[in-house]
């Protein structure tokens, strides 16, 4: 009864929590986060507690009950009750045929304990959890190879126009307005009932655009449309003085194109970082080396309190490298024996000292832990070798980049973690993942744990096939490296093992028996632990000064500073923030970003940069600062993107064709005008001049000149350069127009808007320009027109005295 | 009935008016009459003379606004029962207000006007700015030199010359063009006392509103102040201004003179008088001057005219002709377009769009700089959308957008004029689309 009553409580806090979280609708993402997942988690132990309650094990009781094991097949005892089967196992066997289910009276297995038997002992013991890895696994690798994926994206058609259309009427009070026209509408409205009206003959600085009507059809020759929205004066003065023809058009004319945004945002139902925000390395270590509010700390943040209940469950259950690692070592490792070692030995704790040496290096300011964490390492693999792959097959091998050495030095990591299979299962999980090791570390306040009953007869199978080596020689559980995967749960022939809450002390197994061998703190750990530790703090620390040292190198050896991706935050900080996870490359249509390399230091390595020789950066596209899971692409909406400067483009005025007086080329100018920026405009050069100092039409050339105020730095212009002048005509060494970043050149803020900014900018630029030019300047010089003498008199004003005009 | 402001009102007009005038209920509010055709009633507030602009209190969409509008939108006002007309409507088909452009070249698709009217609407509106001149930004280099010396004194400078940063820097981006106009109104201010180069500065202004606005009132009221009469190489321009505007009897006068320039060729051919250009072209060549660009230019006007003998006989003349020794450059440019139009004329039979399959078809015709690649989708016989879809053009832009509008609007290739100033754009975007029509011929 005050089981009942507690786990009551617990439902109605979690309830509670999740109810004000849902009303109080936050302004942004992060606190509503951490809303759901404190809420979830209360609610979660109150249900459990609750399932708990109802089945409570005769002679077993306990207040938390996670088992989900499928349990090991006893013939039940001539004399023993029937067991009352759970509610759900009740429900399935009223509902599938009962040849699927064992024979508790013969110990027969049934058709599911078969079928599990034959995918191997460790899906038929648990089956649950690897069911659960399985769809993690498969999830992340939709996230990644479709939801990052931007080649599904398409344009939208430019729509049909029906131009020609002249004013009938508008109606000054509703809008409606009515347009004629010699012929018929086209045919190819017929099925539309809302159109975009553009007065076609309108100044290019105003578009002309009147906005949405819907189009009810009069007789050929004529439509009458009303307004969509709620009439506005303007729209309706826009009819007034605008002179027309008008055109009817399908879609909204000028738009910005989104396509790769909208498709991002489509698929994304799911936050294609989802991993890499709850592996809670990441976010913690960010946060540390940026001193800073890291938004996937709240995710991070509620793994940790869901793994509290399920101590390691993220390693156990959700870890896609972990469930690669499983298929891995099922697959190929445990086909090779020769590398196996069965002791323990001093690698054991490295995790722990990696895990010290990362964080060591993130309070210096540098952000190591992208090498070393989970999610990121696995991630960069499926960049570095499945990405070139899918490209590859899907579009074609020319579209995939050349690899550098960066590429091979992060293949080869890839591979290691896995390579280290050979010599334990897990090997990597269990004693190298500082991800692990944070989890290890949580362990400590874990909620519940794996125990082991009196009736334990050491038969010592749950030792052999515990994956992560966190059973004792006395069967009892090594609580920060138990996962709660319950494998030994099903092989247990006495039903020994339970996973309860933490303080349950039910007939309990004596500890020690048989005798472990093992000391909580001998003199050999601790000299081990300080000896580790003392090294963790000293690589971390050469390692963290090592790389600040390149870098501050390269920032003085006047390099060329990398050209970061849209809405990347101020340097210093995009490198403390950046996990080198590769998200970005992979959501990044024809792989405008690309990872820098080893030459360019330790610092950069894996980080984003902008090859625009290769391609130019999307105008309709912002997946980079969407998929970044630390915030140092910054999740921008396409508006943003658009004003936010990363780097500006510089002509070649040595090399540029029309400059150097080679020949006619306009590119840079068509490509820059075709991405909507209108950053490049012409300057005459190599003009031929007559005798007398008169320009000859039709000499010299046209060359491009960029409006510094325009330029978003995408680089589209340089692509084009590089693409036909130096690749295909072979007409330059290098592009003529480069986009470059530095001081001044490009916008990086850790918050703000990039369009306020360009706005204040361009107020600025007008306020210092010309203040002393007057603006009221039209002057008309009254002089005798002798061709129009007689004009003044026949005027309409000068001819009627009383008119009032 | 009485006032004399009806005097010159059409028949249509009067009877519209009187109809107004009888409909009762009509005197409770005053009402405008735009261009556009629209009317909306509500209440003059304030006739501003000078400004000549009309303050105007009406119910838009529910809410009560305040508006000024200048006159050269409006064509009339009924205030107190009584109708004021401002300017004349136009007919359904062109563009009324102060840009009266036309882009029809036909007789029957032009207005006429009197030459009193033609004087009335040229001095209105080069008394009166465009209606994007106050949005425009007095823009230009702190080093320009904004007395105009012509010839610029020392090298080619375009930071300090005006002639030079107009070629050089407004001449080629068209988003510039206002800007200049802007910056020659703000010189014509600077230099009013210089008659020398206050001429200079308002013949520009008429350059620039011909060339970049196909604005012909303003260009010939600000040729008409600079003086520019027979004799001067703008006069046929301004010509051509008056004949756009309405009134071909005061091209024809002026376009009578005793020096014959290449563009008069033109001119009389976009006329209609092909007759007139031809013979010009003649006696142009029996003068002394070149051959080839008189042929080529008798050949379009023939061309434009429909008739493809005797302009294939012309196109035939250009290539025959040999090659001079001096400019062989440029006789070399006009002979191509010789050989391309000629092959565009035989194009030119296949171009009804009627007997056009439908679909989108492309083709492209050398431009200027290099190909002018154009796009023809056609529906049903009827020609839907024309675009130019790449080119590498330097200058003269308008033809880029005014070409393929006329093709639209005539739907077909003949007859469609060519931009001034901007002829070898438009022929190229002509043939191309022609060549177009051709590939989807049935």
């Amino acid at each position: 009864m005050r089981l009942l009553c507690i786990a009551l409580a617990f439902l109605i806090g979690g309830f509670a929590v999740l109810a004000a979280t849902f009303i109080q609708r936050p302004f942004v993402d992060e606190p509503a986060f951490l809303g759901w997942g404190a809420g979830g988690v209360l609610c979660v132990i109150g249900l459990t507690m609750l399932v708990t309650a109802s089945r409570r094990r005769a002679k077993s009781p306990a207040s938390l009950r996670l088992d989900v094991f499928l349990p090991f097949l006893v013939k039940r005892k001539k004399n023993a009750l029937p067991a009352s089967p759970m509610f759900m196992l009740r429900v399935a066997r009223s509902v599938l045929p009962p040849s699927w289910f064992a024979d508790q009276e013969t110990g027969k297995p049934g058709k599911i304990r078969k079928v599990l038997k034959k995918l191997g002992p460790t899906v038929s013991s648990a089956p649950l959890r690897r069911a659960v890895q399985a769809v993690c696994l498969l999830l992340f690798l939709y996230l990644f190879f479709y939801v990052c994926w931007p080649y599904t994206a398409a344009p939208a058609p430019p729509g049909e126009t029906s131009p020609g259309w002249r004013l009938l009427s508008v109606d000054q009070t509703t809008g409606e307005v009515e347009l004629q026209r010699a012929y018929p509408l086209e045919s190819s409205f017929a099925t539309r009932s809302f159109v975009h009206v553009v007065d076609e003959n309108a100044d290019p600085a105003r578009d002309g655009y009147t906005g949405v009507f819907r189009l009810h059809r009069g007789r050929p020759g004529m439509v009458v449309l009303t307004p969509q929205d709620p009439v506005s004066p303007e729209m309706i003065e826009a009819f007034l003085v605008g002179v027309g023809p008008w055109a009817l058009h399908e879609r909204e004319p000028g738009r910005w194109p989104s396509h790769y945004a909208d498709d991002l945002s489509s698929k994304e139902r799911v936050p294609a970082e989802v991993f890499l925000m709850i592996d809670p390395l990441v976010s913690l270590s960010t946060a540390v080396a940026a001193r800073s509010w890291v938004w996937s700390l709240i995710s991070a943040a509620s793994i940790l309190l869901v793994c509290v209940l399920i101590p390691r469950g993220f390693c156990g259950y959700l870890c896609p490298l972990g469930t690669l690692i499983d298929v891995f070592d099922w697959g190929i490792a445990s086909r090779v024996k020769r590398f196996r070692i069965a002791d323990n030995g001093w690698w054991v704790h490295v995790k722990y000292y990696l895990l010290l040496a990362v964080l060591v290096c993130a309070v210096f300011g540098v952000l190591a832990s992208g090498y070393v964490a989970a999610i990121p390492v696995v991630t960069r693999g499926m960049l570095f070798l499945g990405e070139p792959i899918q490209s590859g097959v899907l579009r074609e091998w020319r579209l995939v980049p050349p690899l550098n050495a960066g590429h091979w030095f992060s293949i080869v990591l890839f591979l290691g973690v896995f390579g280290l299979g050979f010599l334990q299962p897990r090997f990597w999980c269990k004693y190298v993942c500082p991800s692990g090791a944070v989890f290890s570390l949580a362990n400590l306040f874990r909620v519940t744990e794996r125990k082991v009953e009196s009736s334990c007869i050491h038969c010592n199978k749950c030792v052999e096939i515990c994956p992560f080596d966190a059973i004792k020689p006395d069967f009892t559980t090594r609580v920060t490296d138990c996962t709660l995967c319950q494998t030994c749960g099903g092989v247990c022939p006495t039903h020994a093992i339970k996973f309860v809450e933490r303080w349950n002390k039910v007939e309990l197994k004596v500890v020690g028996d048989p005798p472990t061998g093992e000391s909580s703190l001998g003199r050999r750990g601790f000299l081990s632990l300080a000896a580790g530790s003392a090294s963790a703090i000293l690589g971390g620390s050469v390692m963290a000064l090592a790389t600040r040292q390149t870098t501050a190198d390269i920032r003085d050896s006047g390099n060329r500073i990398p050209v970061r991706p849209p809405g990347s935050v101020p340097e210093r900080e995009f490198l403390q923030m950046c996990i080198r996870c590769g998200e970005c490359f992979k959501a990044c249509p024809n792989n405008v970003l690309q990872p820098m390399g080893l030459r360019d230091g330790l610092n950069q390595l894996w980080t984003p940069q902008v090859v625009a020789d290769w391609a130019g950066c999307e105008p309709s596209c912002n997946a980079c600062g969407q998929v970044c899971p630390t915030g140092a692409i910054r999740a921008l909406p396409l508006a943003e993107k658009k004003a936010a400067r990363m780097g500006l483009a510089i002509v070649n005025q040595q090399t540029c064709l029309p400059f150097a007086g080679r020949e006619a080329c306009q590119l840079c100018v068509d490509e820059c005008t075709a991405a909507g920026y209108h950053a490049i405009e012409f300057t005459q050069v190599h003009t031929v001049v007559d005798a007398t100092g008169q320009p000859t039409p039709g000499s010299g050339f046209l060359a491009p000149v960029i409006l510094a105020d325009q330029c978003v730095g995408c680089g589209v212009c340089q692509t084009r350069c590089f693409g036909i002048n130096v690749a295909e005509k072979g007409l330059l060494q290098t592009s003529a127009i480069v986009v470059e970043a530095g001081d001044g050149k490009e916008d990086r803020m850790m918050d703000g808007s990039y369009r306020q900014l360009r706005a204040e900018k361009a107020r600025q630029r007008d306020n210092a320009k010309h203040p002393a030019r007057e603006r009221n300047d039209y002057f008309v010089p009254e002089l005798a027109d002798p061709q129009a003498s007689d004009a003044e008199r026949v005027t309409p004003e000068n001819d009627t005295s009383e008119s009032p005009f | 009935m009485k006032s004399p402001l009806f005097v010159r009102c059409s028949p249509g007009l009067l009877l519209l008016v009187a109809f107004t005038l009888l409909r009762p209920g009509a005197a409770f509010a005053d009402v405008i009459e735009f261009l556009s055709g629209a009317k909306v009633e509500g209440k003059v507030v304030k006739i501003d003379k000078q400004a000549k602009t009309v303050e105007f209190e009406a119910q838009l969409g529910g809410r009560a606004v305040n508006r000024t509008y200048t006159y050269d939108k409006i064509h009339a006002v009924t205030m107190n029962n009584k109708r004021y007309v401002l300017n004349p409507r136009l007919d359904g088909a062109s563009k009324g207000g102060a840009k009266l452009t036309s882009s029809t070249s036909t007789d029957s698709g032009m207005v006429r006007r009197s030459k009193a009217e033609i004087d009335a609407i040229i001095d209105q509106a080069g008394r009166t700015p465009p209606d994007w001149y106050d949005a425009t930004e007095l823009n230009y280099p702190d080093t320009l030199d904004l007395s105009f010396p012509e010839p610029a004194p020392g090298g080619w400078n375009n930071q300090k010359n005006v002639g030079q940063f107009v070629w050089d820097i407004i001449n080629p981006n068209a988003s510039r063009w206002r800007e200049g106009v802007r910056l020659m109104h703000h010189l014509l201010k600077v230099n009013q006392d210089n008659p020398v180069v206050r001429t200079r500065v308002m013949r520009s202004l008429g350059d620039m509103y011909f060339r970049f606005f196909q604005d012909y009132a303003r260009a010939a009221y600000w040729w008409r102040q600079a003086g520019v009469k027979a004799g001067v190489p703008d006069s046929v321009h301004l010509a051509e201004c008056y004949w756009r505007l309405g009134n071909s009897q005061m091209a024809m006068e002026l376009l009578n003179q005793r020096t014959i320039y290449l563009g008069m060729i033109k001119l009389w051919g976009d006329m209609g008088d092909t007759r007139k250009a031809t013979d010009l072209a003649e006696n142009y060549v029996r003068l002394g001057g070149s051959p080839h660009d008189a042929y080529l230019l008798a050949a379009e006007a023939c061309r434009t005219a429909g008739q493809l003998e005797p302009a294939i006989r012309y196109y035939q003349k250009v290539l025959d002709t040999p090659l001079p020794e001096k400019q062989k450059e440029r006789v070399e440019r006009v002979r191509n377009r010789a050989v391309v139009n000629l092959e565009a004329i035989r194009l030119f039979e296949l171009t009804d769009p009627k007997k056009v399959v439908n679909g989108s078809y492309r083709a492209e015709s050398m431009g200027y700089e290099g190909p002018v690649e154009v796009e023809v989708r056609v529906q049903d016989g009827r020609i839907e959308n024309v675009e130019v879809t790449r080119h590498k053009e330097k200058q003269y832009y308008s033809a880029l957008n005014d070409i393929p509008r006329q093709i639209i609007e005539k739907q077909g290739v003949k007859g469609v004029d060519a931009t001034s100033k901007a002829t070898i754009t438009a022929e190229a975007i002509v043939n191309a689309a022609a060549k177009a029509l051709a590939k989807g011929a049935k």
